[in-house]
Order: C-alpha cells, then structure tokens, then sequence
C-alpha cells in the first residue's frame, strides 16, 4: 500500500491526521505544506471532486494507492481500520456511535469556530493565482472573506460562544474520567485539534474548567500526539490557522 | 414489545436514514411518528427523550441515540441482517465522504427550498402567537433561527441563490459519481445510498429540470434501483403526508426533460 500524507502544521485537522496516523502505526511518506497559503489547491489532486469540494475546508490529504482522500475523521477512521495498535474507536456499536455523534457535533459547532476565531488572530495569506484555483465556489468565498479580515461582530461573539459551549461539554463530560469517552480516542483527538488553539484566543472558556485544561494537557502529551507537535515548523504550530469548515448558513 | 423504538417525521430526510437502515437489516421497532409541523418535536414528552429536540432519536433498550448518520452507523454495527457498510477500508471512507456532503452541505440546500415551499407555508397560517410560543420551546438556538425564518420567508433571495447553485453542482456530481459505479460510493449498497435516497428520491419532483432520464439517467436509474427494494417500499408506506407520496414517480418508466420553471 503506497500512502503520501499532504498535511500542514500539526493543528486543527492535520494535527487529527497526523496523531493517527502515529497512533497506528501507519507508514507513509509524510509532506508538509503551507494550507495557511492555500497549498492543497496545488496539489497533482486539488481538483479531484472528493478533495475540490470537501467541507471541512483546508485540511489534510491522503493519497492512497492513487486515491485521494479528505476530511480528517474520515481519515483516521481509515487509519484505524487499515493500522496496527491501539483502536482510535472504541469496542462495542453503542460507544462507537458515541464518538461519531460526538465528532459530528464538534465539527458542525465548534470547528467552524475555532476556524474564524483562528484565522481572525493569525490570518491565513493566499495569492491571487493560487485563490484562482480554488475549486470550491463557497471555499474560495471563505478564503476571500478570511483575507479581508471581514470579520462582524455578531459573527466572533457566535464564535467565542460556541467555544464556550464546547468547553462546558468537555468539563461535564471528564467528570470522573481521564478521556471523552471511554479510552484515548479519535474523539479526544479531534477535540483537542479545534480547542489547543482556543485556549489563547478564549481564555474564559477554560478559566473555569480545570479538568478540560488538565484533559489538554494529557493530550498533548501522548505519544502519537507529542510526535505529531514535534513536525511543527513554527514556534507554536496551535497558532496556525486556514479557512476552516463554514458556519451553519441556516439552522 | 419491540426493543427498538424509532422517534421519526415522515420517510424524508434524516427522519427517513434510520427508518430505511432497520427496514433494510430486518429489525422491528416500534414507530413513534411526530408532526413535525405540529411542534411534536419540541413538546415535553419528546424532549424528556432528546432534549436537543431534533428529529430522528432512537431508543434501544434503555439507551437513546441520536444524530441520523450515526444511528445508521450504529444500526450496521448492531444488528444483523444484510452489510451496509463495505468491507473494505477506502470504500468506507467514500461511503462517510459522500454523506457529510449530503449531511451538511447538499442536504440543507435541498431543505432550504423544502422548508420555503412545504414546512414553511404549511404552518404559517396558525395563530402568530402560538407559533412563536412554538419556537420559543425550541431548545437549539440555530434552529429557533431557522425555524423564524422558514415561517416567516426570510430567506434572502442570495441565500436562495446559493441554495440553488448547491443543488445544480450537487446533482451533477451525484450524476457524474454514479455513471462510475452502481452504487453512489461503493461496489455494494451501503448507508450511502440509503442516505442518498431519502435525500434525492423527490428530485424528479422538486427539481424537474434538474432530474430526469435525458439530463441525469445514472441518478433515475439508482433511484428506481433504491426505490424497488422491498425495505424502501415498507419505509415509504410510513409517510402520512404528500411529502412522502412524491416517491411514486420512480414508477413512471421515463422521466422526460423539461425546461427550468415549467
């Protein structure tokens, strides 16, 4: 099996990735690019329609025996089914079905949040030729509004709020456990790649929540995910950010 | 008494995802139908169930589920009875793809007009006052948001243009999908055909100028292909309303093109 993983800094969805592919101990020819400046649209598989039209915006790619993949859960799922060692879902349909509900919930809530409110602080750059070759109409328009820092109020509050949310949801759910939900899992990854970043940028979503901080650290020091950090090119990778997925047009 | 109980809307959209996966793997449940245009889902009784008040929830011994893809998920895993998911790992990683897409992208541009053109007039004429008391009880902020505005047709005529756009590309990729394979993101029917289906089985209806044998021949044939299996038939039986009955164009033998708006 030939695996060629295109990834950014090890935060948001490349972090997810990356963490597991060390998980599991999946071999695969690992290139770092710069998402932040639009990179993946320059990719040999940029245009491919399950890379072009992904949802979740800038993430990582996984090109196996040919194929191109996108989106980061989906990605791990696949590393967890195809790699060896510890499972990233948990045993049993009902505590599987709690980790996917979950991370669905994350990644139509919090995600987008933690994507504007990311790319507000430290906005993204892309060049005129390469936002021409954004395949996606509603990504290019994310990547036009993000380079403007066109930015509304109401817009940063929702976002500030829905972190706040996603920490109250954190805090309630490791009352009396070292992980989300059951054992270290695709869930604990995904969450801590949306929320590392957010502890500097919402720092009262985590003021009042010593287990979320305790649980992020924990995190951040498992194996998988140390390895991960360890790829950053920057002084703090949690403060780099690309156009993220978008917020919910409607309800 | 059965072990399962599904809390579902009409066979249409997520309401409809679980309902045709337990039909399709043989397992019996105890149908709880909610008006969705009667609030049902925001009432006490339901909220004691799912206390987001989102349609569908399923109750399987003493555990509630829900978020429709991941019951789907939990349904194969669960049960046994005929695979709806591949076994191999790419193929799984297509059949999640294709239903984000559907979830969170196509699905709630389709839902869109759905809402401007059924939900929305369909509860308008109530008293303003109950109404509002209505979307009030709605414990989701966002979608007290998109309920104020499917009753009272704010949807901005950007927003609906954005809404139609979606639907063309998505069309055309679903089309374009399905002339490589049988089924939509796999060798063999999965959840995302089940999927698929609750989402695009009203095209030929909704969107005529979109859908049809002489401009998407690969989708009308996997919509009869979906809609001839006997678990879709028992699922469409649950519908109540005309939403559901828009199912029986799959069996007119040719679906003509016509012109955008005729």
């Amino acid at each position: 099996m030939s695996l060629i993983l295109y990834h950014g800094e090890p935060n948001g969805p490349s972090l997810t990735v990356l963490a597991a592919l060390f998980a599991k101990d999946v071999a695969a020819e690992l290139v770092p690019i710069a998402l932040e400046h639009g990179a993946r649209h320059q990719l040999p598989c940029a245009r491919e329609p399950l890379v072009a039209l992904s949802i979740e915006g800038e993430g990582p790619v996984l090109v196996a025996d040919g194929e191109a993949m996108s989106d980061s859960l989906f990605i791990a799922c696949y590393l967890d089914d195809v790699g060896r060692g510890v499972a990233l879902r948990p045993p049993g349909a009902y505590a599987r079905w709690e980790v996917m509900a979950w991370c669905r919930q994350l990644i139509e809530r919090t995600a987008p949040a933690a994507a504007l409110l990311g790319c507000h602080a430290h906005p993204p750059r892309i060049d005129a030729g390469t936002l021409a070759q954004v395949g996606s109409v509603d990504l290019r328009a994310r990547w036009e509004a993000m380079s403007a820092q066109r930015f509304s109020p109401e817009q940063l509050a929702d976002s500030r709020s829905k972190i706040g949310q996603a920490t109250e949801r954190t805090e309630a759910r490791l009352d009396g456990r070292e992980w989300l939900l059951g054992g270290f899992s695709v869930a604990d990854l995904e969450s801590y790649a949306w929320l590392a970043g957010m502890a500097a940028l919402v720092p009262e979503a985590f003021a009042q929540r010593p287990r979320t901080r305790e649980w992020l650290e924990r995190v951040r020091a498992q194996p998988a995910v140390a390895r991960a950090l360890a790829l950053a090119r920057s002084p703090d990778p949690s403060a780099v950010w690309s156009v993220g997925p978008e917020i919910n047009r409607w309800g | 008494m059965h072990s399962v109980t599904l809390y579902h809307w009409e066979p249409n959209a997520n309401s409809g995802k679980p309902m045709l996966a337990l039909l399709e793997k043989g397992v019996a449940f105890e149908s709880h139908y909610l008006d969705l245009l009667a609030f049902d889902q925001h009432k006490p009784e339901y909220l004691a169930v799912n206390p987001q008040g989102t349609i569908p929830a399923m109750r399987h011994g003493e555990r509630v589920l829900t978020e429709s893809t991941a019951i789907m998920e939990y349904v194969e895993e669960c049960f046994p009875g005929p695979r709806l998911m591949p076994a191999d790992a790419r193929d799984r990683w297509r059949v999640r793809w294709w239903m984000k897409l559907m979830d969170q992208w196509l699905g709630p541009s389709f839902s869109m007009f759905g809402w401007s053109v059924f939900v929305g007039p369909a509860v308008r004429a109530r008293d303003p006052k109950e109404l509002d008391a209505a979307v009030e009880r709605i414990p989701l902020p966002e979608r007290r948001v998109a309920w104020r505005k499917a009753i009272s047709g704010q949807f901005s005529a950007e927003e609906l243009a954005e809404s139609k756009r979606r639907c063309e590309l998505g069309v055309r990729l679903l089309e374009e999908e399905l002339g490589r394979r049988e089924w939509l993101a796999s060798p063999q029917y999965s959840l995302a055909d089940i999927n698929g289906f609750n989402l695009a089985y009203a095209l030929p209806v909704s969107q005529p100028h979109l859908a049809n044998d002489d401009v998407t021949p690969n989708i009308m044939r996997w919509l009869r292909a979906i809609y001839a299996r006997p678990a879709t038939r028992k699922c469409w039986a649950y519908g109540r309303t005309n939403l559901a009955k828009r199912v029986a164009i799959l069996e007119q033998p040719h679906i003509g093109a016509v012109r955008e708006g005729a």
